[in-house]
């Protein structure tokens, strides 16, 4: 790594030998700083003076520090065509279509799931008949960690926060009667592994309703560092073999399904596992670039992946950092894109975005607070020009969301897009000095820690080393003690708290034993009927595959076309690769 | 001066497929720092949890959970510490996410303490405390 350059080395060298044209004239900026200095020790008054920085301490927030007042004078040299120029145009900080939502609004994709397969298509109607415009669905506990219902591991976990999805008769059920050729997907599937498995039983049940794979559109998650780093699980597949079933899964699915996003890189999972709003961005761009190393090493035109890479970021409550961070990482993508890969793709250089608002900066204590916590974040996501947004409901820290609290997140969507007309103007607060200027330093920071990620050998071995997770255990350690030291302060939690405390009436989503039952007699059967000597020719394929390098995918789609269940692919993904202990904190 | 005989020895562990682990890092943080020596197991079979409380020796097992399913698991990980012989001498506690109204019936089949999101370092503490010293004093009378 020592001698190789490294991507902000790349972009710095190319950047350099740009022009560029300042906004403001120095001789004008000459002046300003003089009477700013005379009203700063003239007019504020002393201790604001003393106290012109203040670094704000918030859940999830990056200690940027904030100045009390912003003007030109901490963007002196702003290009307005280098730093800014115009929304659908590079270097796309202000959005990366040029009309942004008047031509088409954010997707508001609640996230729903739990119960058995048919409860949860019953959900899916009922939220798109409810003006959804796309689906989103979670998997539950078992279906995530890959493992089929009637696993002893499985036991009490059945159909809790999530659909269980076993096999691809389970998909054919959730997606009864819906339009999947019209109506985008998101699947919540996580891992590579995880969507080496549940992706091709989607894509064998489109076949079985004979529903062509390019109509399909929607995105599944596909990131190692999900699997290897922030989920914490019974049994690990050594970190490199992971992703190379993340970029197995780009591969196949960028020939094959050309209108789904192969990969979401989630920075959702890690930032609110316990990570700043810079880290969460910059692992995912870390991971983002070392895929398409690799994708480039196979041959393939890294523009070409690139326009169905998708990212999911955490919003949490530090408003304009939120909005900052979102312009921010859409110009340094477009950068790294340019500069690093070459680009010559417009959507290549698109960082488009789904956004989940922040669950852990919700509280237990008077739950409806998290009402307006939730429209705050999702009113920052939307400013910041995202694509999409999920908005957790009030009811976070209890259940999975009730059906009333996931209409209420869906409403609170509808009344920014129709009420609140901020969605008329494109990046309402771009231009502001104090916007701009946090934009920049945040954008810097970003970059600083991809460099730190690359000097270190890459995503892939800060990963497998265990020094991320160290990271994130300090981060949740400090972010803790803040917590019980009242610096960081939580309306209800340790700011203004009532004494006596009383628990209000929330309707919880309870543990059904008879959806476990069902899905346990389902496999049973399903076991009997098919033929278990394809089955298990499918798995002794993949595993081969495995061992011998071939691409995954195209083996876990024969698996799912002969009725292979997820548990058993689980199994042989282990068998091949064999298990990884990831190091102790 | 019976708390001080020995540092407080526990055990956190989550159930097998529970994939939220910020709770258990964030506790065992806590603990280390009340001083405690902490065994941070990850996910484990509620079997394995009680036989590795037996190898390592520990006061306290405390339970992680966020996704449902937790008094199903909570009765085989009492069971299997009955069955060990451990129950009597060994204070269960379970953190995290769960419906309100399986607390009853999660302190009746043997936790002594439960602790949603939210709960301080001081109530972890001081219940562990209270709860092993009760323990200890026991043991002591009985040996006497």
């Amino acid at each position: 790594m020592s001698n190789e350059k490294t991507t902000k080395d790349i972009i710095r060298e190319k950047l350099a030998k740009r022009e560029r044209t300042p906004l403001y004239n120095q001789e004008a900026l000459g002046k300003l700083r003089e009477s700013f200095s005379a009203w700063k020790n003239t007019v504020v008054g002393e201790k604001d003076r003393k106290k012109w920085e203040i670094t704000p301490h918030t859940i999830l927030g990056s200690e940027t520090p904030r100045e009390l007042l912003y003007t030109p004078l901490n963007t002196p040299d702003l290009d307005g065509q280098e730093d800014l120029g115009f929304s659908g145009g590079e270097p796309y900080t202000r959005g990366i279509h040029p009309n942004m939502y008047r031509g088409r609004t954010f997707t508001m994709r609640q996230l729903f799931g739990a119960g058995s397969p048919e409860q949860c298509n019953k959900r899916m109607k009922t939220l798109l008949e409810h003006g959804a415009t796309g689906t989103n669905w979670t998997l539950d506990l078992a279906t995530i960690q890959m493992f089929d219902s009637d696993e002893p591991e499985a036991k009490g976990q059945v159909a809790t926060v999530g659909v269980p999805i076993d096999c691809v008769e389970d998909m054919a059920v959730i997606c009864k009667d819906i339009p999947i050729d019209q109506v985008s997907a998101s699947i919540v599937t996580h891992y590579p592994r995880n969507t080496a498995i549940i992706f091709p039983m989607y894509l064998v049940m489109a076949e079985r309703r004979g529903i062509p794979w390019d109509s399909l559109a929607g995105s599944c998650q596909n990131d190692f560092v999900m699997e290897s780093l922030v989920r914490s699980g019974l049994e690990y597949i050594p970190p490199a073999d992971d992703f190379r079933i993340q970029c197995d899964n780009t591969e196949f699915i960028r020939k094959n399904v050309p209108r789904w996003n192969h990969v979401t890189l989630n920075g959702y999972n890690l930032r609110e596992w316990g990570t700043s709003g810079i880290t969460e961005m910059a692992v995912a761009l870390a991971n983002a670039i070392e895929m398409l190393n690799e994708m480039s090493r196979r041959g393939h035109n890294t523009d070409w992946v690139a326009e169905r890479i998708a990212f999911f970021w955490s919003i949490a409550n530090d408003f304009f950092e939120e909005v900052a961070r979102l312009r921010a990482v859409r110009r340094l993508w477009y950068k790294i894109m340019k500069y690093r890969f070459d680009a010559r793709e417009p959507r290549a250089m698109w960082m488009r975005c789904h956004v989940q608002t922040s669950g852990v900066s919700l509280t237990r204590e008077e739950p409806m607070n998290n009402v307006i916590r939730a429209a705050y974040q999702a009113l920052a996501g939307v400013l910041g020009g995202v694509q999409s947004v999920h908005v957790d409901s009030y009811d976070e820290a209890y259940s999975i969301p009730s059906e009333e609290a996931s209409i209420l997140s869906l409403r609170t969507q509808q009344i920014i897009e129709a009420e609140t007309q901020i969605t008329q103007v494109v990046d309402p607060l771009g231009g502001s000095f104090y916007v701009e200027a946090l934009t920049n330093d945040i954008e810097s920071r970003i970059l600083d820690e991809v460099d730190e990620i690359e000097r270190m050998g890459g995503i892939i071995e800060v990963v497998n080393s265990g020094w991320l997770r160290n990271k994130v255990a300090r981060t949740i350690d400090r972010e803790q003690k803040m917590i019980t030291d009242g610096e960081i302060r939580i309306v209800g939690r340790n700011y203004y708290r009532v004494p006596d405390l009383k628990m209000p009436e929330i309707m919880v989503h309870e543990y059904d034993e008879n959806v476990a039952r069902q899905m346990r007699d389902k496999l049973a059967h399903l076991r009997q009927k098919r033929d278990n000597e394809k089955a298990s020719n499918c798995l002794n394929a993949l595993k081969e595959a495995c061992k011998q390098g071939d691409n995954v995918m195209q083996y876990t789609v024969e698996c799912a076309r002969a009725d292979v269940t997820e548990g058993e692919m689980r199994q042989a993904f282990v068998e091949a690769f064999g298990a990884w202990k990831p190091p102790t904190l | 001066m019976i708390n001080n005989r020995r540092k407080i020895r526990v055990l956190l562990a989550q159930f097998p497929l529970e994939n939220h682990s910020k709770g258990i890092i964030t506790v065992a943080g806590m603990l280390r720092d009340a001083g405690m020596e902490v065994v941070l197991i990850g996910n484990e079979l509620p079997e394995r949890i009680i036989d590795t409380a037996i190898q390592e020796d520990v006061d306290v097992i405390g339970i992680s959970t966020y996704c449902g399913g937790e008094l199903a698991l909570s009765i085989d990980l009492m069971e299997a510490a009955e069955e060990k012989e451990i129950k009597e001498h060994t204070v269960f506690l379970l953190g995290g996410i769960f419906p309100p109204k399986n607390a009853e019936k999660l302190e009746e089949i043997g936790f002594s303490g439960l602790f949603p999101p939210s709960a301080t370092q001081e109530e972890i503490v001081s219940c562990i405390e209270e709860a092993v010293a009760e323990i200890r004093q026991k043991a002591l009378l009985v040996i006497r």
